[in-house]
């Protein structure tokens, strides 16, 4: 019999060191609570069913369940995910590609949506003074455009959603998050729960790709001795350049990535999922001669129609992805995968304990042999 | 006092802080010394303001001063503000011969109010107090005093019911000129019918549909 | 009710053994009285503080215990007969006075009255203070009557005056509180001469000799004091001339003796020998009722005082004399905790060899059933509106939040009940009056041994007053790096809500100058900073902002007045109420929070509708806990 309370449940989550900070627990109850980079049980919870152990990704994950209940087909671990198309975009917008992180896209397809109805406000992460982000929920276009920009830490987005989903005024709600979110929203939705579900409210979902966020405040302290002045932008460059760029009003900075990783948090080191695998769309950067376009991966019929109305309106454009950029991409999904399942395995000590994964062992010896 | 009053009588008025038996206690205490008894009134303190239990030992002889605490077993009369603590009292200090009046009205202790423990049905109580007692009566001493303004009149309720029981040797009168000097003219009134009431509630024992509590 | 200063010699009125004593006092013409409110003494100067003007008489709550002691010696030093009390942790502070005063000597009448507290019942400790009386060689008076409470101690002051010392009077909770029958005396003419002798030899201990004199000549007025002793009206004996077991016993366990006997019918084989003079002893008097047995039971609570006492007397009597002693050493009574009326008969029972049984075995099985299946305990719980309640949660969700492992220790007040689970279990230690800010000054300088974890130091505003200032200064002097948080709930609740410095009341209701601690604490150079206790958000927040700053003391006072001081004067500040609609219950998103973590006793739980709701006879109206509902669904108006 299972004697654990969910909060008690969830508590080994993040003794041992798997929580992602996604805030899929937050915002729920009062028990929780987000506070500088943490996730504190604030207060004692008796029950032993509840929402947060049951929609935190970090707990039970089968992936090829989860599969099936949201796009009724297997889980594909080569490739980057359950797809119907993939392709490179950009926005047309010359306001938002001024303001955003690569081309636009997301900020564009949001823009989009807010104005059809689709949604009426959008989860999002602003990185207002540079230093930490924070979840909001936004409803108009100049609140969307200002959250235009990645700012690689993890923040506890869901918890906005959370909230939010509880506001009776707010009644379609976009979403926009790493990885780790979007599967504490699959959670949600695959747990089938009718009653204080945000996912009732939840009609789009945008995924961001995702290698590994860093630690607030250890990262932002960090910084702030390298670089005292004022930060407006980061990016991570591809291979092999290997270090962050940090751009300040003035000029740009550049950090070697192995003075970074030690930031990482190290529940990133177990994530197989580098596209987000089970948003409606999924946008990431562009590389090489594509480099100032979104790669763009629709999963669901509401994305390609998303999509496709938007480019219809010509908010965005869009053309095929490289040969060469796909095959670099499903590369990268793929070695994702296998470093998460090493680090998993190099934990435990064992093949048969893989934490919070529901895995066949044959799968993992594959992914550890390659 | 008549022969078969038992020397010395052990009157235990119990309840729960802030509901006042201290101050009952001290009426009667007060009220049977003018009658020449020698009083001893023990009491708790502490945890009275607190949601504490609080027991008052009314110890009354002709012969010399008693005790402030009443032996294990020895205590003749229980006149109870709250049911959980007539019980309590009952089987610390009960025997087969102690005769029990109490309120029936519950007051939860925090572990009921939260919902974590159950308070015990009255049939259970009463069938408690009845297998540990010679005699016992019950009165909505509570519900008698809400009617009359204010929940806080249930014990002056009960003194009357104690003193109308015949239970205990004093009178009505005397216990009723004793309230004249101890209350303000402004409470006096209101007191006097709440004990009145008591003693006319006893004289005929209502027995309460326990599906109502 | 009762009456103290009523002029009617020879009536009787039901006083409780404290005010006994307090008439016991008027009627030896006392003039200053003093005290610091503690369980179970404060009744003392709490009746007497009532009647004050009446009988133009000085009472005052001093600031501590040693304060009230001085304070009241002052007066005997100029002629006028004073009276201090206080429980047996106000002994503990006046202490240092007091081993100097019994070498120093006073001029007229002066009693001191300690009542402890056996069993610890309203107090952090339990501690029989006779041994003090010994160590000090002091004479002791134990009442074991309400009328000796009175008698004794107006008798106190005469013999104070006969070997012009201080004179000691020990009661306890059962004698203190306890009400029974008193004969009122007559009430003196009130003298009126204050007067300082300043041609008599000073009162020191180092003036005209060395401490060892001093204490030689208390040696000697021991002697005279023991010869008064053997006439005393408040040692007597009941019993046969020779009885098979010699019961010796005083203060509480004369009542419970006389009853022991009576419930075995032993009258007529077991005797009392009752001890009012417990220091020093008669030993004359005993010892003629010793040589009459060979076996004595000593009934005494707490220590084994008297018994150890009355052994070392006997080993003066006739030698080869067999004599048994049983009480505490022997195993027949408890040397910790309350003695009761059940453990005394037991014990007579047991050397009597009498089968006695308190109840029929059938009825003591029924019983047992009934407490495991239907008794439950009641818990101890800060009040409905209690400010304490609202600052232990801001300093809970602070101290999370804030991540450092942080802590709060203790102090003596009603805010002492956050060792539990109504004030979080916040509390790390308790001890004595400001020992809480001595500690917390002393973590937090232990930064040089790695200590990193944020110390905060509660009090309450009166405990400020007693204790914590001197361990403040230290703090400020030495940089120690701490939070002390001021309880500000405008009195000294626990113990009846007295006025103290920073009240602008007096005992005896008069206005007088209160002292802020605000700006004291300014004046000391402290940073300070003042909260509202019911503001929970902007009170986290400043104990977050707070705990930041480290390397010096910093004081936060949290300011809301006690709710039951307000509740006497005002009506509630809000109507509160639950709307069922919006609240979840026991659903997942809430789990009754406000009623299960929060824990005001004025939310219940309503197992009908499964919600929570306000109980009107309980709630406060202070309409905090619309703050704490995550459903809004606590409106107030």
């Amino acid at each position: 019999m299972d004697t654990k309370t969910c909060q008690e449940v969830v508590a080994e989550v993040i003794r041992k060191d798997l929580c992602t900070l996604c805030g899929g627990c937050i915002g729920l109850c009062p028990y929780f609570i987000a506070h500088n980079g943490r996730i504190l049980l604030r207060d004692i919870c008796d029950l032993h069913q509840g929402r947060c152990s049951t929609f935190c990704p970090r707990i039970s994950l089968d992936l090829e369940e989860t599969n099936r209940a949201i796009f009724g087909v297997p889980y594909s671990w080569d490739g980057v995910g359950t797809n119907k198309a993939i392709f490179m975009a950009r926005s047309t917008n010359v306001n938002i590609t001024a303001r955003a992180q690569d081309a636009g896209t997301v900020t564009s397809l949001l823009c989009f949506a807010k104005d059809e109805g689709i949604i009426d406000s959008a989860v999002m992460t602003l990185f207002e003074d540079k230093s930490f982000p924070k979840g909001v929920v936004v409803s108009s276009r100049e609140e969307i455009l200002a959250c235009a920009g990645s700012s690689y830490m993890a923040t506890p987005v869901v918890e906005v959603l959370n909230r939010g989903a509880q506001e009776a005024d707010r009644k379609r709600i976009g979403f926009v998050g790493t990885p780790c979110q979007v599967l504490a929203l699959t959670k949600m939705r695959a747990s089938r729960l009718e009653e204080r579900n945000p996912i009732g409210k939840l009609e789009l979902v945008i995924g961001l790709f995702c290698t590994w966020a860093l630690s607030h405040p250890s990262f932002t302290q960090f910084l702030e001795r390298e670089i005292p002045d004022p930060i407006v932008k980061y990016d991570i460059p591809p291979h092999p350049a290997n270090v962050l760029h940090v751009y300040t009003e003035k000029k740009r900075m550049d950090i070697p990535l192995d003075k970074i990783l030690p930031f990482v948090r190290p529940a990133c080191w177990v994530c197989h999922d580098l596209t987000a695998e089970f948003a409606d769309i999924s946008v990431g950067s562009g590389r090489g001669k594509v480099s100032d376009w979104n790669t763009v991966i629709v999963r669901s019929s509401k994305g390609m129609e998303v999509v496709a109305r938007a480019e219809k309106k010509g908010l965005i454009e869009t053309r095929e992805i490289p040969k060469e950029n796909l095959s670099r991409l499903e590369r990268a999904s793929y070695n994702k995968k296998k470093r998460a399942f090493k680090n998993v395995v190099q934990k435990t000590g064992s093949v048969e304990d893989l934490l919070y994964f529901k895995v066949q062992t044959e799968i993992v010896h594959r992914l550890l042999a390659e | 006092m008549r022969q078969e009053w038992k020397d010395p009588l052990n009157l235990i008025i119990t309840g729960v802080g802030g509901q006042g038996n201290i101050l009952i206690s001290r009426l009667i205490g007060e009220a049977m010394l003018e009658d020449g008894y020698w009083v001893t009134i023990g009491e708790t303190y502490g945890a009275s303001q607190r949601g504490g239990s609080v027991a008052s030992h009314v110890r009354v002889s002709k012969n010399t001063q008693q005790g402030p605490l009443t032996p294990e077993g020895q205590a003749d009369v229980i006149l109870g503000l709250e049911p959980v603590e007539s019980l309590r009292m009952l089987v610390t200090y009960g025997n087969s011969k102690t005769h029990v009046i109490t309120n029936i009205r519950p007051i939860h202790p925090m572990a009921v109010a939260i919902g974590e423990a159950e308070y015990p049905s009255l049939e259970m109580i009463k069938q408690g107090i009845g297998e540990l007692s010679h005699q016992a009566l019950y009165l909505d001493a509570s519900e008698i005093a809400i009617g009359l303004g204010s929940p806080l009149l249930a014990n002056m309720v009960m003194a009357g019911a104690l003193i109308g029981s015949g239970l205990i040797p004093l009178e009505g009168e005397r216990f009723e000129h004793h309230l004249q000097t101890s209350f303000h003219k402004d409470k006096l009134a209101l007191n006097l019918r709440a004990f009145r009431m008591g003693i006319n509630e006893i004289r005929k024992p209502v027995e309460v549909d326990p599906k109502k509590v | 009710m009762s009456d103290i200063a009523v002029n009617a010699p020879k009536t009787s009125q039901l006083l409780m053994g404290n005010e006994a004593i307090a008439r016991g006092a008027l009627e030896a013409g006392v003039g200053v009285a003093t005290a610091y409110p503690g369980n179970p003494s404060s009744e003392i100067i709490g009746t007497l503080a009532q009647v004050a003007k009446e009988l133009e008489i000085c009472v005052e709550w001093s600031i501590n215990e040693k304060v009230a002691l001085e304070v009241a010696a002052a007066a005997s030093f100029a002629n006028i007969r004073a009276l201090s009390a206080m429980k047996q942790n106000g002994l503990n502070v006046a202490l240092d006075f007091l081993a100097n005063l019994n070498l120093t000597g006073v001029s007229r009448g002066l009693v001191l009255v300690v009542c402890d507290d056996p069993g610890g019942i309203s107090s952090t400790n339990e501690q029989d203070s006779r041994h003090v009386a010994k160590v000090l060689d002091l004479p002791l008076l134990e009442p074991a009557t309400f009328q000796e409470a009175k008698d004794m101690t107006k008798w106190a002051f005469e013999l104070s005056e006969e070997i012009a010392n201080i004179c000691l009077i020990r009661s306890v909770t059962r004698i203190s509180h306890a009400r029974g029958n008193v004969v009122l005396g007559e009430l003196p003419l009130r003298e009126n001469h204050a007067r300082f002798d300043t041609s008599r030899k000073p009162y020191a201990s180092i003036a005209t000799a060395t401490p060892p004199a001093f204490h030689q000549r208390l040696h000697r007025d021991l002697s005279r004091i023991r010869e008064i002793y053997e006439e005393s009206p408040f040692n007597w004996y009941v019993g046969p001339q020779d009885p098979e077991l010699l019961i010796i016993t005083c203060g509480s366990g004369w009542l419970y003796s006389k009853e022991a006997v009576e419930i075995l019918s032993r009258q007529e084989s077991v005797g009392i020998l009752k001890i009012g003079t417990t220091w020093p002893l008669p030993k004359a008097f005993i010892s003629r009722h010793m040589l009459r047995t060979k076996k004595i039971l000593v009934i005494e609570e707490i220590d084994a005082f008297l018994e150890t006492n009355l052994k070392e007397l006997s080993v003066d009597l006739a030698p080869g004399r067999s004599l048994t002693f049983y009480g505490k050493a022997s195993g027949h009574l408890n040397p910790f905790g309350e003695i009761n009326p059940d453990i005394v008969i037991h014990a007579i029972a047991d050397i009597v060899k009498v089968n006695y049984v308190s109840k029929e075995v059938d009825y003591q099985k029924k019983c047992q059933r009934m407490i495991e299946e239907n008794i439950f305990r009641r818990e101890l719980q800060f009040c409905a509106g209690c400010p304490h309640r609202t600052t232990f949660w801001a300093i809970k969700d602070a101290l999370k939040m804030d991540g450092r492992d942080g802590f709060v220790v203790g102090d003596i007040g009603c805010y002492s009940m956050a060792l539990g689970s109504t004030g979080f279990s916040q509390i790390r230690t308790v001890h004595a009056m400001g020992s809480g800010i001595g500690i917390a000054s002393g973590l937090g300088k232990l930064n040089s041994f790695g200590f990193d974890q944020p110390v905060l130091a509660v009090c309450g505003d009166s405990t400020f007053f007693h204790a914590a200032i001197p361990a403040l200064i230290d703090a400020i002097h030495s940089q120690s790096d701490f939070l002390l948080v001021v309880l500000d709930n405008a009195g000294t609740a626990m113990t009846g809500f007295q006025p103290h410095p920073g009240i602008d009341m007096s005992a005896t209701g008069d206005a007088s100058l209160p002292i802020d601690i605000e700006k004291l604490c300014h004046a000391l150079g402290v940073a300070v900073v003042v909260t509202d206790a019911y503001d929970i958000k902007g009170t986290t927040q400043k104990f977050m902002d707070l705990l930041r700053i480290e390397g010096k003391p910093r004081v936060l006072i949290s300011r809301r007045e006690c709710n039951l001081i307000r509740a006497r004067r005002e009506k509630p500040l809000y109507k509160v109420q639950v709307n069922p609609e919006k609240c979840i219950g026991e659903a997942c998103g809430c789990e009754k929070f406000c009623i299960r973590v929060f824990k005001c006793p004025g939310l219940i739980w309503d197992k009908n509708t499964k919600k929570a709701k306000i109980d009107e006879a309980v709630c406060s109206g202070c309409g905090v806990c619309v703050e704490i509902c995550s459903q809004e669904a606590i409106v107030r108006e």
